[in-house]
């Protein structure tokens, strides 16, 4: 541009709203290209302190994760929402070691003979070690924290247990597609109850000793028993998952869930 | 998880005395205090200037404050021309329609949301318009003088504001058939006072 430039005065008066319309519209013009006029406005720092302040209050909000965005349009709230995009974040050495675990138990059910036994013994208990450690002393850094906030409790337990649930259910799923014989969607399924009533159970066993320890006992269990019942050699271990059994396991499931939310109500 | 999130993009190196293009790659990127740099350098003209348009310091603020709020969102939108160290024109679009649309939802509720159009800088002026904007030149503010305080308005609001027909209807409150009916007897009579 050339040398026209404004002046202190105009610059003052233009801020002050003083300046006549012709004038104005010169000065517009002109401070639309020329950052050293635009400096010389007077600047009102104390409106420019809280102006700021208010703009950081939305800027320096973390941006919602696709996770987070999708759980909110389905009409959770947003603050269960962005509890339930947390969680797997908390426990990502789990899921990494979920997804070892599955892989070695592929592998196996590939390459040895009734390796997919693997599969059956494991399918069921990885949910529930998820389960196990997602609430409580001990295995949340935080746990003293959140043990003080108004969301601790029943509510956090089963909304973290959601929150593992998911990803471990769809993990498994995954895994049991990929099986060698699997060929109808049932095959892909099989151990969905069973594994449903363990972490029912676990959280029940929760209400009197710790949760990772009632997971633990309850895992334990259902290895033994599967253990016990592949030894013997008569029953192959998958009459644990045949129709017949999972109605009971069914049955099983619904007492459990039903004494769950009795024990919910009485608290 | 971590694995899966998308990466950052690099934020350049910025500070104080960084051009706003810079600027506005690292606002981008996500930094915070870029986008306090560049509030520091363009709110208080920008809040003059459109102090101009409205008398109502809190629709002004709230504008402002929309208008950052937007080069957060949308600072990757922002293309420099060659050789254009400067961002004022493209922030005063964003502005001055974050101002039209803040006035039309307080006053006119019941007039739906337009889409809002995308934002552009000013550029491709017709060769009148380039003169027009060098008003502080030569006899061009003598010209404006002559033009009734309407006229005047409608001339600021379409090429000095870089509104078009439509968004100049809203923010003068006047059909738009009269905004384009007023610059073009506005730029005639321009015309007349500059040749003659």
């Amino acid at each position: 541009m050339s040398g026209w430039h404004l002046t202190p005065a105009q610059a003052h008066d233009y801020a002050a709203r003083r300046s006549d319309e012709i004038t104005a519209m010169s000065v517009e013009a002109h401070l639309m290209h020329c950052a050293p006029c635009r400096s010389l406005l007077p600047a009102d720092e104390s409106w420019l302190a809280d102006s700021w302040a208010s703009l950081r209050d939305v800027v320096d909000r973390p941006r919602r994760g696709p996770v987070e965005t999708l759980l909110a349009s389905v009409g959770l709230r947003a603050e269960t929402a962005k509890l339930l995009a947390a969680t797997p974040r908390l426990y990502q050495a789990w899921l990494v070691s979920t997804v070892v675990v599955l892989g070695a138990a592929l592998l196996a059910a590939h390459l040895l003979p009734r390796g997919s036994l693997m599969f059956f013994f494991l399918a069921p208990v990885v949910p529930l070690v998820g389960v196990a450690l997602a609430y409580g002393r001990g295995v949340d850094p935080a746990h003293t924290l959140a043990s003080v906030t108004p969301m601790a409790g029943q509510r956090l337990l089963f909304l973290r247990t959601c929150a593992v649930l998911v990803p471990a259910l769809l993990l498994c799923t995954g895994a049991a597609l990929m099986l060698p014989h699997t060929t109808t969607a049932w095959d892909a399924v099989f151990w969905l109850l069973p594994s449903l009533t363990l972490v029912a159970g676990s959280l029940l066993l929760g209400h009197w000793i710790h949760l990772s320890a009632a997971s633990g006992i309850v895992g334990v269990l259902w290895l033994a028993v599967l253990g016990l019942v592949s030894l013997s050699g008569q029953t192959v271990p998958v009459g644990v998952f045949a129709p017949q059994a999972q109605a009971c396991w069914g049955a099983a499931l619904a007492a459990l869930v039903g004494l769950l939310l009795l024990r919910v109500r009485m608290a | 998880m971590k694995l899966f999130r998308r990466a950052h993009r690099r934020a350049p190196s910025y500070g104080p005395e960084s051009t706003d293009p810079v600027l506005l790659t690292a606002v981008a990127a996500g930094e915070a205090e870029a986008l306090e740099i560049l509030h520091r350098r363009h709110a208080p003209w920008l809040r003059a200037r459109l102090n101009y348009r409205c008398s109502d310091p809190d629709q002004v603020d709230a504008a402002l404050q929309e208008t950052f709020l937007a080069v957060w969102r949308n600072a990757g939108s922002f293309t420099p021309r060659p050789g254009d160290t400067d961002a004022g024109a493209w922030l005063w679009t964003i502005a001055i329609r974050q101002l039209i649309s803040q006035l039309r939802r307080r006053a006119n509720r019941w007039i739906s949301d337009i889409e809002a159009e995308p934002y552009e800088t000013i550029g491709d002026a017709s060769a009148e318009d380039t003169v027009l904007l060098n008003i502080e030149h030569g006899p061009l503010g003598a010209a404006l003088h002559t033009l009734s305080p309407e006229l005047r308005a409608a001339i600021q609001a379409t090429v000095l504001d870089g509104l078009t027909v439509r968004e100049a209807a809203q923010i003068l409150q006047i059909p738009e058939g009269t905004v384009k009916t007023r610059v073009m007897r506005a730029k005639a009579r321009l015309r007349e006072a500059l040749t003659s």
